[in-house]
């Protein structure tokens, strides 16, 4: 009995330390996951502040949420992601009222004057936008060229050495057949007619010695069932690629194809 | 320690190996491609080929020759053939005199070069044909073949054929090209309705029947061995059966009442309409006549039927039953009816060897009133999507696939007498074979 009242009595003691003590460690629990969540994940989108032509110079990044680009026809470069610029409102319609006053008299004129100020801070803003051209993470690889090698493991990064394996640059015309093959099974009416553009939707499948395609997987969704489903079954019409060149020793080529669905 | 020295050493030995193993089996090559990068045509140069020595026969069998590739490429739909006016003057009859650059930049700008040497030798002509890649100074051979045959200019056609056959089947995606196909049709140059037939390019155009009466619909066997065609008979309309091991017409089960087109399935069997019980309805049977079923039972007039040349699961055929000729689908065992043109006059169907599309004969606008243009059209059966492939050009009848599915032969009237043509699946790149007489019903083989 005095060993329990003991202990009740030193419990009694610590309550107040203790409540203390849960509810910093909730309060900083709550924290790390809060900015692991939001901050990291406004910044997740923007990995890729590495660059240049050499797309692997980027570091890894704990997510493993792919940049989807979307397929900007008029440049191929820029993407959606917005990590790399300040989320701003942008300076467009602000730049209107300045192109009106021009054509005015003398009078107007002054009143104008201070605007060339505002313009110049217009001006600092700008060059933002341009850090949002610098090639993501993964994305100058496809964007440099019609397609790109890898051999190895760089599978599911979007890494590309550039010269890894040879079979792009010893067949080239086979590596051309495959795209042409998969376009033209491509029935893009197949895509559900209420999306006007999705995100790229990525496949990866082999293609056996015999020149069939095999294990054909969606590897990166675009959200959009109905696309995910008509590139998977551009795959499934195709019977053959034909056979792999017979000067190639390998039994397969793996390959990662992917699908920009634009309804223009 | 000599022996310690020599494990160390053997030890190594087998770890590099290994080492190398899983090296060579890790090595994996990718490829990463995808839409929107422009699919365009190989642009294709085909040099003339060169002889290879001073026999007398040469110019004779090379003008053959060259003239044979340089139709079947252009003919192929995949290529973008360079103009011969481009090419470099020095053009080449051995790897050895190929100019890379001078190929792969402009004016010919080629990213592939065929060429080769052609030489008579004691009767007998031997061909050496190459396709470069010369755009890849590295590796630029593509393919590189020699053929030998009698040295007469019908095996040096069928040189040329094999050699742009196989140009077609490396760039073309693994499908085999058509140019030693057959297409079978009904002539009336002779007098009477005959089955002739011709190579696919309209070259050798000779009579296959002689039966002195009127014989319609030949249909080529999946394996090229027999041909079922529907003839006049003194009992009327009957399934005839042509033996191409025989090369004559065999016997064949008479079945009575009017049986009128058939159509093979890819395994073998046969459908065609026959109103033996009173209306024309869908029948199948197989290869030796027996085991018949009964698909449709309607009193509208099933005719024309045509197997999924992919699966062989599904039949469509032309039906009457609510009016004007229309098409349907069915099941092979004549389920699943299913109606495939709302409107106007729809008839000869014929299924695409991918399963996916069907092309027919289409008055889309038909009555009085009505200036009904009968085109050929093309439907994605899934979807029943359609697109119009002949456009103002008189009467265009009975279309059939090419086996690679890129090619549609049909009838059309457009040059002022029903003549046969052919023309790539999206209705561009229009060719006449036939000049004389009447030629109705094009057939092409399925390989």
């Amino acid at each position: 009995m005095a060993a329990i009242s003991n202990i009740y009595s030193e419990h009694a003691g610590l309550g107040r330390p203790f409540a203390w003590s849960i509810g910093l460690h909730i309060a900083f629990t709550a924290f790390v996951i809060l900015y692991a969540t939001y901050i990291q994940g406004f910044r997740g989108e923007g990995w890729g502040s590495g660059g240049g032509g050499e797309a692997m110079g980027a570091t890894l990044v704990s997510s493993v949420p792919l940049p989807a680009t979307t397929a900007e026809k008029t440049n191929v470069v820029a993407t959606e992601s917005k990590g790399l610029a300040k989320s701003e409102p942008e300076p467009v319609p602000e730049v209107e009222p300045e192109a009106i006053p021009i054509p005015d008299k003398d009078v107007k004129t002054k009143k104008v004057k201070p605007a060339p100020v505002k313009t110049a801070t217009q001006r600092k803003a700008l060059p933002e936008p341009e850090e949002t051209n610098k090639i993501p993470y993964g994305q100058g690889g496809p964007v440099s060229g019609p397609y790109s090698m890898t051999a190895g493991n760089t599978k599911g990064g979007f890494g590309f050495t550039g010269s890894g394996g040879d079979f792009g640059s010893r067949f080239s015309w086979y590596v051309q057949g495959v795209q042409r093959k998969v376009t033209e099974n491509w029935l893009k009416y197949e895509v559900d007619p209420g999306i006007a553009q999705a995100k790229r939707v990525y496949l990866t499948f082999d293609i056996a010695r015999d020149g069939h395609p095999m294990n054909v997987s969606v590897e990166q969704s675009s959200g959009v069932p109905s696309l995910d489903q008509s590139a998977a079954r551009a795959l499934q019409r195709i019977d053959t690629f034909g056979p792999l060149p017979p000067d190639y020793s390998g039994s397969k080529v793996s390959v990662e194809f992917w699908f920009d669905y634009n309804k223009k | 320690m000599s022996y310690s020295v020599r494990a160390i050493y053997r030890a190594s030995i087998i770890f590099g190996l290994l080492a190398l193993l899983a090296a060579s089996s890790s090595a994996q090559d990718w490829i990463r491609t995808g839409t929107g990068l422009g699919v365009e045509r190989v642009r294709l140069a085909a040099a003339d080929f060169k002889g290879s020595n001073s026999d007398a026969k040469n110019p004779e069998l090379l003008k053959t020759f060259n003239e044979v590739l340089w139709n079947d490429l252009d003919n192929a739909g995949i290529f973008d053939l360079v103009s011969k006016s481009f090419y470099p003057l020095q053009e080449p009859g051995q790897p050895s005199e190929v100019n890379s650059s001078a190929w792969g930049s402009p004016p010919p700008n080629t990213s592939m070069l065929a060429f080769g040497n052609l030489g008579v030798a004691s009767g007998k002509v031997t061909v050496q044909g190459w396709l470069y890649d010369v755009k890849n100074t590295a590796s630029p051979q593509v393919l590189g073949k020699q053929y030998a045959d009698n040295a007469t200019s019908e095996a040096v056609r069928v040189i040329a054929h094999r050699f742009a056959d196989e140009i077609i089947f490396r760039l073309g995606g693994g499908i085999a090209g058509i140019a030693e196909t057959k297409i079978y049709f009904v002539s009336e140059r002779t007098g009477h309705k005959e089955i002739w037939v011709m190579d696919y390019d309209g070259a050798n155009q000779q009579p296959l029947t002689k039966l002195g009466g009127i014989s319609l619909s030949p249909r080529i066997s999946p394996d090229g061995s027999r041909l079922a065609f529907s003839s006049v008979t003194k009992n009327g309309w009957e399934i005839m059966m042509y033996s191409f091991d025989l090369n004559r017409v065999i016997s064949f089960p008479r079945f009575g009442g009017m049986n009128l087109s058939p159509s093979w399935s890819p395994d073998g069997k046969l459908a065609f309409s026959s109103s033996r019980n009173g209306y024309p309805n869908i029948f199948t049977i197989d290869g030796s006549g027996g085991n018949s079923h009964r698909l449709t039972n309607d009193q509208g007039p099933d005719v024309s039927p045509t197997w999924n040349r992919k699966t062989g699961s599904q039949i469509a055929f032309v039906s009457g039953r609510s009016g004007l000729p229309q098409i349907y689908t069915m099941e092979s065992d004549g389920t699943n009816v299913q109606r495939m043109t709302d409107q106007g006059y729809a008839v000869s169907p014929n299924w695409a060897p991918n399963g996916q599309f069907l092309t027919f004969s289409w008055m889309r606008k038909y009555g009085p009133g009505e200036p009904g243009s009968n085109d050929l059209y093309l439907m994605d059966i899934a979807s029943k999507q359609w697109v119009q492939l002949t456009h103002d050009s008189g009467r265009n009848d009975f279309p059939c696939w090419s086996p690679d599915g890129r090619h549609i032969v049909f009838q059309s009237h457009r040059s002022g007498s029903d003549e046969i043509w052919t023309m790539l699946a999206d209705g561009t790149n229009v060719k006449q074979l036939t000049f004389k007489g009447s030629n109705t019903q094009p057939n092409w083989s399925w390989k």
